[in-house]
């Protein structure tokens, strides 16, 4: 206590000095981190000034540079749109369902496997359940909109289970309000295997002696679940959850490309698939580039809230 | 001392004529196509002699993912290679001035290929200031246009539809959708006990054509798009049929169908796979749409030896009753230059001297022949004066790996080129040679064509009539007014599923006026768009 | 954690100890395999069989409906391409061919394409865990004075995008490095997601081991090196794969950059480009009265399948060698003590 105390007592008259004195001594530190640093600045921050485009009537013959100046117009025009309204809500929808529905999945897979005994049937459900991963979008989407259509396998399922009957078969693909839950499904069908191997490799570094002195204790394997593997991925789960909450405005582009119809349109549309329709294959890039803005700004909100949160609770944060 | 200047002038001189001399060195020439293909092989035969001849090497780059995407940033950058075909959407190109106007480097003297290819459509081709940057690369024909087929839109349906009821001549609506429901109710299902469809519609994204495009057809136009053009009246009103009183009976026929089960509510959320998929399995009975959007379910179905399952065109009309008087078809159009489409030469380039003398010397007959059919002996023989494949010949053709190796399909397509007929009575395309044309056709097309009394399935078609002033109007570029454009086919693409689907007679009078009132604003900015443009065009067409 | 202390005395074994701790079964080979369906009868009469059991049956049942889409890919992709239009083909082709991987494998290029990939692949890869697991570490030292500094700009990259157009103007006209094969290693270089997943494994890690090698006068070089890194190879093998995985999968980059340039082409630019020309085919508007006997030939929905099937493969059989980092486990226990 005394020594934390003479700590404050001497840091703090020194500090505004000792910035650089500290930033000396840590000078190995700086040499790992600040070339990494200069790199994002010039591949990630000086390309920014492209975000001039979203307040300009941009024309490519001009350039950014000598494009018409419009203000705020294309950020009216785009809060002006009810689909693009929609848009958002569609976006927020499929990515919360996402997240929350993908991360249980996921953790619950790696919790699975990790009571495992055996290493070879471990390792086989591993691979097998990650193979998807690698399917194109195209096929998967191909192979969901055959199994859910009209003649499709689960309508045959449900009506062979008698859950409904032959006259009224489920319109999976066509009736809007399941476009979402239905977007959920095929996400978690692809994804689940592949997102569950950050899990699995995180509870390899769980200290084997916890499990066993959790059995002494007379825990019975949920208690064991419960107490060590759990806690064990929380900051990985944390982590990826305050990152994940600033990707909320991501839900994703091709699998809604390629499910949508006319129909379902209202609910499918995503911010990502607006701005393509109604920015670039529309020419219209200050539109395109207003979106991204927009994106980009509600993210960095949504992660520094969640990170405060995280903060606040006394967990694991980001930054 | 003028002694010296006047040994300087010569030696400039000379100077100057081996530069014309460097010139003429091998150059390799860089390409972009908006277009996917296959690179050629280092020993291809075709580029070999192209090499040889013009000293003119290509490295060629071909789309891969989005065009739009990739055109922009070409033009941010101005990284625009020497030779440049923007695709669909070539008019980014012009309007971000990356090509340069070729007029200046045609005439009679110098190019007369080029010259005699264009001279008569020129008033077509040029832009409001008189430039051309891009020589079609299709629809320009020489003597007799050919067709065999309908190759564009019409209705379909299945070839044993129209042989179970004795090959009945199918004019209208009515009549088309009467036997569709007849024969349905004699066949409710195929010889493997699965139910057929009467009626599909395509409405996936681009290829709506097939949900919103039919009744400019139905009152005996061709294919302007979304408008129906008044070529007679002299004025050219151009109206969007979409929003007028005649739309509304295909509409209300459709409904009629569905509500009797002839289409299924799948249809609407169907993909274009899904689409081949049922077309190729014989279950589907009609649709309308365009031969060449599914000339893959074709080949399935020929390849699966359901002959009777393949599609025969018909050009349907409105029938007298419902008060548009006799309506006479016109789905067949003259030959359309694909204005704006093909290779252009970017500001970039270094010779565009060279560029234009490789196309006009690829435009002449023997280049020409070599590109489209090969080199005699190799690819294709002679018979009394008549060009001639074998059938390995043919189907060299349509082999992927062959071409890379024989052909240089990439230069030709982007190129200017000879359709219709050569002098000597030969097709230019090989496809277009009667012969080939009929050694392809199978015993039951060629059965199924005698039962009619005809020659070739164009037979159910009035002839092609003559092209209007200002071409075909879906051809009309519609970026100024692009997002109107997009809430306009949006606005269809949402409210016409719906109205085919209405379940009584009073939802569908309700959902037609909602659809009118939603649709009307950009239907009016679209409508008086396409009057100004359409407009321009006739006037250019006829200075 | 009441569980930490416990673990120290679970090392001395115990008198008394109800259930002796036993081997667990190993089922490496299909030999094994009767010996453990033995076994898991036994098993069943014993307590605590339930949960393995339903576990097993809910894993199973997950491989079931995740194996489906993929043995469906691959038996397409040796389905005759015409055929394959029609649709309805489960976990075996109905008519058999290899047109698909013959019009894919005859392309001379393929092979340049394979081995520029494989050369991005490693190379990228090398790189990304070096950079990235030495920012991580930086990043994780808690009284590094730039600490909060760079972790703030460096997650922001995850959420700021400026747009297709000034990062190609950057790469082409700024670098000029367009037309080579730096392309595609030096733009992607440092992930900030896999950075982060590597810093809070290392902050997972006992802060003793470091602070002893502290006071024996190690530098933060040496630290990161001889001992985080090598604790590090769980993560690392995670993260290997997922930036190999990104890496193999790119095809834009070759797009924009190098779409002129056919020996720098990817393997995965070429395959993109196979699957859109023979779907382009198909398309390909009436034109020409050829459409037709083109589109004869193309076949798009096995050539999709054959393409995934062979861009793939190669990565799939990466996997084992990096799976058992994350699998096996490694014993930190040890470390600790």
């Amino acid at each position: 206590m005394i020594g934390a105390a003479n700590k404050n007592v001497q840091l703090h008259p020194k500090r505004k000095m000792g910035f650089f004195k500290t930033l000396g001594r840590q000078y190995q530190l700086a040499l790992m981190s600040v070339p990494m640093l200069l790199y994002v600045f010039l591949f990630n921050y000086f390309p920014m000034w492209g975000w001039l485009v979203s307040f300009e009537k941009f024309k490519p013959k001009q350039g950014a540079l000598n494009s018409k100046w419009v203000g705020l117009e294309n950020f009216e025009w785009l809060f002006g749109r009810a689909d693009f309204i929609n848009a958002i809500r569609n976006t927020l929808a499929m990515s919360v369902i996402n997240l929350i529905f993908g991360t249980l999945s996921s953790i619950l897979l790696a919790v699975l496997l990790n009571e495992v005994r055996s290493r070879f049937f471990k390792r086989t459900v591993q691979t097998v359940t990650y193979l998807p991963h690698f399917l194109s979008m195209v096929i998967v989407v191909g192979m969901a909109q055959n199994m859910f259509s009209a003649d499709g396998t689960i309508n045959n399922l449900l009506i062979s289970a008698g859950i409904i009957s032959p006259e009224n078969k489920i319109f999976w693909l066509g009736e809007k309000t399941l476009f979402w839950p239905l977007v959920g499904v095929i996400n978690i069908w692809k994804e689940v295997g592949w997102n569950s191997i950050i899990y699995i490799s995180t509870m390899t570094s769980i200290d084997p002696t916890l499990y066993e002195a959790a059995s002494i204790d007379g825990a019975g394997r949920f208690r064991r679940i419960l107490h060590v593997t759990l806690p064990g991925i929380k900051s990985t789960f944390v982590v990826l959850l305050i990152m994940n909450i600033g990707h909320l405005m991501e839900a994703g582009f091709e699998i809604q490309y390629l499910m949508e119809n006319a129909l379902v349109k209202e609910y499918s549309q995503t911010i990502d698939v607006f701005s393509l329709r109604y920015g670039i294959s529309s020419g219209e890039y200050g539109i395109a580039t207003a979106s991204g803005m927009f994106k980009s700004i509600v993210a960095i909100f949504l992660l520094f809230g969640a990170n405060f949160i995280a903060k606040k609770l006394d967990e694991d944060t980001l930054i | 001392m003028r002694k010296l200047f006047a040994i300087l002038l010569a030696l400039a001189m000379l100077l100057s004529m081996t530069s014309f001399a460097i010139a003429e060195e091998p150059i390799t020439v860089t390409v972009f196509r908006g277009d996917p293909g296959d690179q050629p092989t280092d020993d291809n035969k075709i580029y070999k002699m192209i090499e040889e001849e013009f000293g003119i090497k290509f490295e060629i780059e071909f789309l891969a993912g989005d065009l739009d995407e990739t055109l922009g940033t070409k033009i941010a950058g101005e990284d625009y290679p020497d030779l440049f075909d923007g695709g669909n959407s070539a008019e980014k190109l012009i309007n971000a001035g990356a090509l340069i106007d070729l007029l200046p480097y045609i005439s009679e003297e110098k190019t007369p290929n080029l010259y005699n290819h264009i001279k008569d459509l020129l008033p077509q081709l040029v832009n409001e200031d008189g430039e051309l940057f891009i020589i079609p690369n299709y629809g320009i024909n020489y003597n007799a246009q050919i067709q065999m087929a309908c190759n564009g839109p019409a209705f379909f349906i299945q070839k044993q539809v129209l042989a179970w009821d004795n090959y009945p001549t199918i004019k209208t609506l009515d009549q088309y959708f009467d036997l569709i429901e007849r024969f349905i109710a004699a066949n409710p299902t195929n010889k493997d006990g699965v139910p057929y469809t009467g009626f599909a519609i395509l409405c996936e994204d681009w290829r709506h054509f097939c949900l919103i495009n039919p009744v400019q057809h139905l009152m005996g136009r061709p294919n302007d798009g979304e408008v129906v053009i008044n070529v007679n009246s002299g004025n050219w009103e151009t109206e969007v049929f979409i929003t007028k009183d005649y739309a509304k009976p295909y509409y209300k026929k459709l409904n009629e169908e569905f509500k009797k089960g002839l289409i299924s509510r799948d249809t609407f959320v169907m993909n274009y796979d899904q689409y081949i998929a049922a077309l190729s399995s014989g279950t589907i009975l009609g649709m309308f749409d365009q031969t060449w959007d599914f000339g893959s379910a074709t080949a399935a179905l020929e390849t699966a030896g359901m002959y009777e399952n393949t599609f025969c065109a018909l050009p349907l009309v409105y029938d007298e009753h419902y008060g548009y008087g006799v309506i006479e078809e016109q789905y067949l159009n003259g030959a359309v230059p694909n204005k704006d489409r093909g290779f252009g030469i970017s500001v970039n380039c270094e010779y565009p001297e060279r560029m234009i003398n490789l196309f006009e010397n690829l435009l002449s007959d023997r280049w020409q022949k070599i590109l489209q059919w090969g080199i005699e002996g190799e690819d294709y023989y002679v018979e009394n004066g008549r060009m001639l494949m074998t059938q390995e010949q043919y189907n060299n053709r349509n082999d992927a790996s062959w071409k890379m190796r024989n052909t240089a399909a990439t230069i030709w397509e982007s190129s200017p080129k000879k359709q219709g007929t050569q002098d000597d009575g030969n097709a230019w395309a090989p496809a277009d040679q009667s012969e080939n044309y009929f050694n392809l056709m199978s015993d039951y097309d060629k059965a199924f064509l005698s039962a009619y009394g005809y020659l070739k399935p164009a037979d159910f078609f009035n002839a092609p009539c003559e092209l209007a002033p200002y071409g075909e109007a879906w051809q009309i570029d519609k970026t100024p007014i692009q997002l109107d454009y997009n809430d306009f086919n949006a606005i269809q693409d949402k409210w016409l599923p719906i109205i085919i689907m209405s379940a009584d007679d009073a939802e569908f009078e309700a959902n037609w006026a909602a659809f009118q009132a939603e649709i009307a604003p950009c239907a009016t900015v679209y409508e008086e768009y396409m009057q100004e443009e359409v407009l321009k065009l006739v006037e250019q067409a006829t200075k | 954690m009441p569980y930490a202390e416990k673990a120290v005395k679970a090392k001395t074994p115990l008198k008394g100890q109800p259930r002796k701790q036993k081997e667990p079964i190993k089922l490496e080979s299909f030999s094994d395999l009767i010996k453990y369906i033995k076994n898991f009868f036994f098993e069943i009469k014993k307590r605590d069989i339930v949960f393995p059991l339903i576990n097993g049956i809910i894993l199973c049942l997950l491989m079931f409906i995740t194996l489906y889409p993929v043995i469906n890919t691959v038996a397409i992709s040796f389905n005759d391409g015409i055929d394959a239009l029609r649709g309805n083909i489960g976990l075996w082709p109905r008519m058999f061919s290899t047109k698909a991987y013959s019009d894919l494998l005859t392309d001379p290029l393929i092979y340049s394409a394979f081995f520029i990939s494989v050369s991005r692949t490693v190379i990228t890869t090398i790189l990304n865990l070096l950079t990235t697991s030495m920012l991580a570490y930086a990043l994780s030292r808690k009284e590094y004075v730039l600490r909060k500094f760079i972790t703030t700009a460096m997650v922001l990259t995850m959420y700021v995008n400026a747009g297709l157009i000034p990062n190609y103007l950057l790469i082409t006209d700024t670098l000029n490095l367009d037309k080579s094969f730096w392309v595609y290693i030096i733009p992607t270089m440092f992930s900030c997601f896999n950075m982060i997943v590597i810093r809070t494994y290392i902050n997972g890690l006992p802060e003793a081991l470091s602070e002893s090698a502290r006071i024996d006068g190690a530098g933060d070089f040496r630290i990161f090196w001889r001992i985080i890194f090598p604790l590090c190879m769980p993560v690392l093998a995670t993260v290997a794969l997922f930036v190999a995985v990104g890496s193999w999968n790119q095809w834009f980059d070759t797009q924009l950059y190098n779409g002129g340039k056919k020996n720098l082409h990817t393997l995965q630019y070429l395959l993109k480009m196979k699957l859109a020309t023979s779907m382009n085919q198909a398309n390909k508007a009436n034109a020409t009265a050829d459409a037709m006997a083109q589109a004869a030939n193309t076949t798009p929905i096995t050539m999709r399948c054959a393409i995934t099937v062979v861009s793939a493969l190669p990565i799939l059989l990466v996997y084992p060698f990096l799976q058992r980092y994350f699998v096996t486990g490694m014993v930190l226990g040890g470390v600790k003590g």
